[in-house]
């Protein structure tokens, strides 16, 4: 691997040069702690070292709120909403997040393809950047490293005086290419220690979450939980909608857009008389956790967890996701060693 | 496995855009139902299967699945029997002839027909669920050389609340199709059986070693019906069951009627019981 230096100040000349080529979007301050990925205006303003986004790139491919169509009721007619790639490059995405738009990939591409996702994933160039790992981040449990480079075009990773540049494939060549980069004088180094763990191996992970069905973690959840469904909101890889009809104030016409729905939603599984599916806060904390751990990983083989410690870090009721699987695990092994 | 070998290599398609079609006649059925019969743009067939559904839009207003009420043996245009029980259902009872509504499907998983054929043909449908179940009566009854009896029991909150009456008649007439009907709580007129569901299935001649069965009916019953046809001896490979649940999108995308690892919309709405078994908030 050609491994490159990019000095600490050279990152605003570089990203300069991403500014030349395409729209860029990167992390960059929004409040005085919160940092969001936002379109770049000025090279100062990006910043590559930070713990997380409170949105992942989820919000550019499935934006929270996605006009279908809008319709006129005067003809009863309808205007299919224009979709366009996004076309842009991606600066300082970490790899949890990029392990997140593969699951997106492959939810809204299996079975029947959708246009609208997969037409705004296209021509983007993907630059990642390492993370320190913080008190939240646990994705080295589910098989994601802080140095993860798979999806990326290029990817930074952090060292003291600067950051070691990988060119990963043809779009990141071309995307470096015209700014000198010198080589490095040192390899890689370890990616950092994370803080939070999952106690058991991934692979194992599916046949603890199908005998955790009835554990009594749901229920002590539920006492806590307070129903708001910001879990589903942060979390990079939950991709359920529901759909609305939003008329003018002239009612002559208006648009059908879909919107973020959460499963931890009461009305989520509501139909019409009034019947819902999944009433209680621990069934619905259940749901929620086993679609990460085991609905979708037993369909595809990986977790759909990518261990971002968003659900646990903006959590209104303290809430962590790792606690829940680490109970679910001692549980069983619990259980496993009394049998024995 | 990665991620993107198992992904379909479709193009992507327009999903959620309806196609406008004309409500050709409304139907009262009672009070609270009423059959629409609708026509795609330029006649062109449905194509669906007993079971499946369609969803149905009127702008301004919403969309909302609904279960197809007719026969594919029936071309040309098909029927959609609704309870108004909100506000799109409440807008489509006021639609008239000539109306347009938009229409996307059909979707989900049907009957499978191909295991009913040749066999006894059970349906259990309790109050609103006879309008999925229609589909398959006229199914067999147009087809009627390829299935052998045809036995319904139909379950409903009282006399007034009894769907498709005329075709009842027809049913009760018919030498052929061996028709229970039972409702919970009769008016003074009526002279037919008083009691839930269940209490039809005890006394049903069937032959256990040729039945299919097919369910559907309000989530309360299934439980009470699958320990009566359990009693009766039926084996739980006969069984099939069609769930009612969200299914917002049709296309196995926004994740609302997801029961445990399975879509209702892609695996479902018609369950094989047996693949049920392991879905544990199905009933």
């Amino acid at each position: 691997m050609d491994l490159k230096f990019l000095a600490s100040d050279r990152v605003e000349a570089f990203v300069s040069h991403l500014m030349q080529q395409k729209t860029v979007y990167a992390p960059q301050h929004t409040g005085k702690h919160s940092v969001a990925l936002e379109k770049v205006d000025d090279p100062a303003a990006v910043i590559l070292d930070y713990g997380r986004t409170m949105q992942s790139v989820k919000k550019f491919f499935l934006p929270p709120r996605d006009e279908l169509l809008s319709f006129d009721l005067t003809d009863h007619s309808f205007t299919p909403a224009a979709v366009e790639p996004l076309d842009a490059i991606l600066l300082g995405i970490h790899s949890y997040d990029r392990a997140a738009i593969d699951r997106l990939d492959y939810n809204f591409s299996q079975g029947h393809p959708e246009k609208n996702y997969l037409t705004r994933r296209e021509g983007v160039v993907w630059v990642g950047v390492s993370f320190e790992p913080d008190e939240f981040h646990f994705s080295g449990s589910v098989g994601i490293s802080p140095h993860e480079t798979a999806g990326f075009d290029a990817f930074l990773t952090r060292v003291r005086e600067g950051y070691l540049v990988e060119v990963l494939t043809d779009a990141g060549r071309e995307l470096v290419s015209g700014f000198e980069l010198p080589p490095a004088e040192r390899p890689k180094p370890a990616p950092g220690h994370f803080h939070q763990h999952i106690f058991l191996p991934q692979a194992k992970l599916n046949e603890v979450m199908a005998a955790s069905y009835n554990n009594e973690i749901w229920a002590e959840m539920a006492e806590k939980c307070v129903g708001c469904g910001s879990c589903n909101i942060v979390c990079p890889t939950c991709y359920c909608f529901n759909v609305e009809e939003n008329v003018d104030i002239t009612v002559t016409g208006g648009t059908r857009e879909r919107i973020w729905d959460g499963c931890m939603l009461r009305e989520f599984t509501e139909v019409a008389g009034g019947e819902v599916f999944r009433g209680g806060l621990a069934e619905r904390q259940r749901h929620r956790v086993m679609r990460k751990f085991k609905y979708l990983s037993d369909k595809t083989g990986h977790p759909w967890c990518v261990g971002c410690g968003r659900c646990t870090a903006y959590c209104t009721a303290g809430i962590s996701i790792v606690s829940i699987v680490n109970r679910c695990v001692s549980d069983f092994e619990e259980r496993h060693t009394t049998a024995m | 496995m990665k991620l993107n070998e198992s992904v379909s290599t479709q193009e992507p398609q327009d999903l959620y855009l309806p196609v406008m079609s004309e409500v050709l006649e409304v139907k009262r059925l009672t009070e609270l139902e009423t059959l629409y019969t609708v026509q795609l743009p330029g006649g062109r067939d449905l194509g669906h299967q007993p079971g499946q559904f369609v969803e149905v839009s009127v702008f301004g207003v919403g969309e909302a699945p609904f279960s197809i009420s007719s026969s594919p043996t029936r071309q040309g245009v098909f029927e959609l029997g609704i309870r108004r029980v909100g506000l799109l259902t409440e807008k489509l009872a006021e639609l008239k002839p000539g109306d347009k509504v938009g229409i996307r499907g059909p979707f989900g998983h049907g009957i499978d027909l191909e295991k009913f054929k040749g066999k006894d043909v059970l349906i259990i449908a309790g109050g609103i669920g006879l309008v999925p179940m229609r589909s398959l009566i006229n199914y067999v009854l147009d087809r009627r050389d390829e299935f052998g009896r045809l036995i319904i029991c139909y379950g409903s909150r009282s006399d007034q609340e009894l769907l498709f009456t005329d075709e009842i008649a027809a049913w009760q007439e018919d030498p052929d199709v061996d028709f229970h009907v039972t409702v919970d709580r009769g008016s003074p007129q009526w002279e037919g059986k008083v009691g839930v569901i269940t209490t039809l299935i005890p006394g049903l001649d069937l032959d256990l070693d040729r039945t299919v069965c097919c369910v559907c009916g309000p989530p309360v019953m299934y439980r009470f019906v699958l320990l009566a046809l359990k009693s009766r001896g039926l084996p739980d490979e006969a069984i099939y069951m069609s769930l009612e649940r969200r299914m917002k999108c049709g296309v196995g995308k926004c994740g609302h009627c997801q029961i445990n690892h399975s879509y209702v919309c892609q695996d479902g709405p018609v369950y094989h019981y047996p693949d049920l078994k392991s879905l544990e908030e199905a009933l």
